[in-house]
């Protein structure tokens, strides 16, 4: 599979403007706005609720924007065309999460701007921001290749919402129901952990362990994105 | 380019075939929708077929332009987008969004991605269905220009499309490939000038579609029937209309085991399956191209035909 620059760039374009066209989806990047101006806050579970806004906003912008350009151009027929083309399928996937990947930094860098979130290190926010960004286009790009139709997709990226952002909370009910012990390994309650120990203080180790878990699931749920993409586009 | 046999529910569909393809060519099939899929699916396993499938899609909210200009940088195409525009007859479009285009434009926009095609086999399927008249010459001109350099391949279910600009026009079905006999009505006029002087004996039964002649064969033809007092013959369920009277049909036919079994049919007995009775008195005569098509049989005629058939 050769990948092209211009190809990638060209898909990159493409995508920009059908997006921006769209308001139906294009319409996600005022969620996280909005959620940063409702709940700016100067108490001291600042770290609590930044944490809930940007689960939220990756699930519902990141995700949901990858499925939806996924899904669309399954339900034009274009992707069939666009695979006779020179394009790859890597040119085509690429141009999709670059411009997702920009979009979504952009937007959580604004919200975190209005919100008035101050860290002491703000390397590994962005780092753990960055591979969260990359975990969330995945599971929106296996979200998209699952559904059919814009509508599909738009529904599909509910369930990730749901477990991912809701996990976190439902963490309370542990001690009544130990197997919710499990959901402390999703990536989202894993980004909270992270939050919670910067602005405690924690020591080095105990700031590494939740990027590692994070930047694991990020690989494993990218290569399984990977290998979906091609079975299901072969199928197709 | 090969085409393998392929057989559903243990019935032949499509035996194996070799198709001749060169360049400067339009070829033409036109065959069922069944068939038209498996041909599809078959190309969409070669390497070398650019397939443009009826149902393509756009991308609507995307103009003219920057559609093209997106195809020009994908393909590695390298006319400026602007002389596309010009090619395309599309000038006044370049900036509308493609969902707000006419509907027959939307769908010769999406035609034009067969232009940007690297692979040196192009197969379009339908393309003129849905395409008002001046889009169907202009693509026509289009193909045959792109055809200068590539091998093309139209599918469709409607001979009357194949007709807009194919050169070559096959009928598929499931004995083979069968290469329809085709002269412009110009060129026919002077054929008939000619053999005229020759007393020539013309053996083939001419019909009209369109503006084109078709000949066919008369073993092709499976029966002729008058409606409003002209002669429709059918030949593998479409129809054809001819331009000679049912009693000049039956003169030039008998010899070819053609029967005028009622007063306004003509049957090709070579094709015929069965004699049905209804009642005591009434008859029909079922064909063996399909299920439905059944002949009526008048009662004086049966006299006849059971003596011809020796029954």
């Amino acid at each position: 599979m050769n990948v092209s620059l211009k190809r990638i760039q060209a898909i990159f374009i493409k995508d920009y403007k059908e997006f921006s066209r769209n308001y139906a989806v294009s319409i996600m990047i005022v969620f996280p706005i909005v959620f940063a101006l409702l709940y700016r806050t100067e108490a001291g579970d600042q770290a609590a609720i930044y944490a809930f806004i940007m689960n939220f906003s990756l699930a519902m912008l990141t995700s949901f924007v990858q499925a939806c350009l996924i899904a669309e151009e399954k339900e034009r027929n274009t992707l069939r065309s666009l695979m006779m083309t020179p394009a790859s399928m890597l040119d085509v996937l690429i141009g999709k999460s670059a411009l997702v990947f920009l979009i979504s930094a952009a937007v959580l860098a604004f919200t975190t701007y209005l919100f008035g979130y101050e860290t002491s290190n703000v390397l590994l926010l962005t780092a753990a921001l960055g591979i969260s960004i990359l975990l969330y286009t995945a599971i929106g790009t296996i979200c998209g290749l699952y559904s059919k139709t814009l509508l599909e997709a738009s529904l599909s990226v509910f369930p990730v919402l749901i477990i991912f952002t809701a996990g976190p909370f439902a963490l309370s009910f542990e001690e009544q129901y130990p197997f919710l012990e499990v959901l402390r390994y999703l990536p989202s309650s894993q980004l909270s952990e992270l939050l919670m120990a910067m602005e405690v203080g924690a020591a080095s180790g105990d700031l590494a362990k939740p990027l590692v878990i994070i930047a694991v699931w990020t690989i494993v749920v990218t290569i399984i994105s990977f290998v979906l993409y091609k079975k299901r586009l072969m199928d197709q | 380019m090969n085409i393998r046999e392929m057989s559903v529910n243990g019935q032949k569909i499509i035996p194996s075939l070799e198709l001749d393809m060169e360049k400067g060519k339009v070829l033409g099939i036109q065959t069922n929708v069944q068939r038209k899929k498996i041909l599809l699916a078959q190309f969409a396993e070669r390497g070398d077929a650019y397939l443009s499938f009826a149902e393509q899609g756009e991308y609507t909210r995307l103009t003219v332009e920057e559609l093209l200009r997106f195809m020009k940088s994908l393909s590695g195409h390298h006319t400026p987008v602007r002389s596309m525009l010009q090619l395309f007859q599309l000038g006044e479009y370049q900036k509308v969004k493609i969902a707000d285009l006419p509907a027959s434009k939307k769908i010769y926009l999406s035609l034009l991605r067969v232009y940007y095609a690297q692979q040196p086999i192009i197969v379009l399927e339908e393309p003129y269905f849905q395409l008002e008249e001046p889009d169907q010459l202009a693509f026509k001109r289009l193909l045959e220009e792109l055809s200068e350099e590539k091998q093309i391949l139209i599918l469709t279910a409607n001979l009357e499309d194949a007709l807009i600009s194919c050169d070559e026009i096959y009928r598929l079905d499931e004995a083979g490939l069968h290469l329809l006999d085709i002269t412009d009505a110009e060129d026919e006029a002077e054929n008939a000038h000619e053999t005229g002087e020759a007393e020539f004996k013309i053996q083939k039964i001419p019909t009209k579609k369109n503006d084109k002649t078709i000949l066919f064969n008369p073993p092709e033809i499976d029966y002729i029937e008058s409606i409003n007092s002209s002669a429709v013959v059918h030949v593998a369920g479409e129809t054809y209309t001819c331009a000679l009277t049912l009693a000049e049909l039956e003169d030039k036919l008998q010899h070819y085991g053609f029967f005028r079994c009622h007063r306004s049919y003509i049957v090709n007995l070579q094709k015929v399956r069965e004699l049905i009775t209804w009642t005591k008195n009434s008859y029909s005569l079922r064909l063996t191209t399909g299920k439905d098509s059944v002949v009526p049989l008048s009662r004086t005629k049966l006299a006849e035909l059971k003596e011809l058939l020796n029954i």
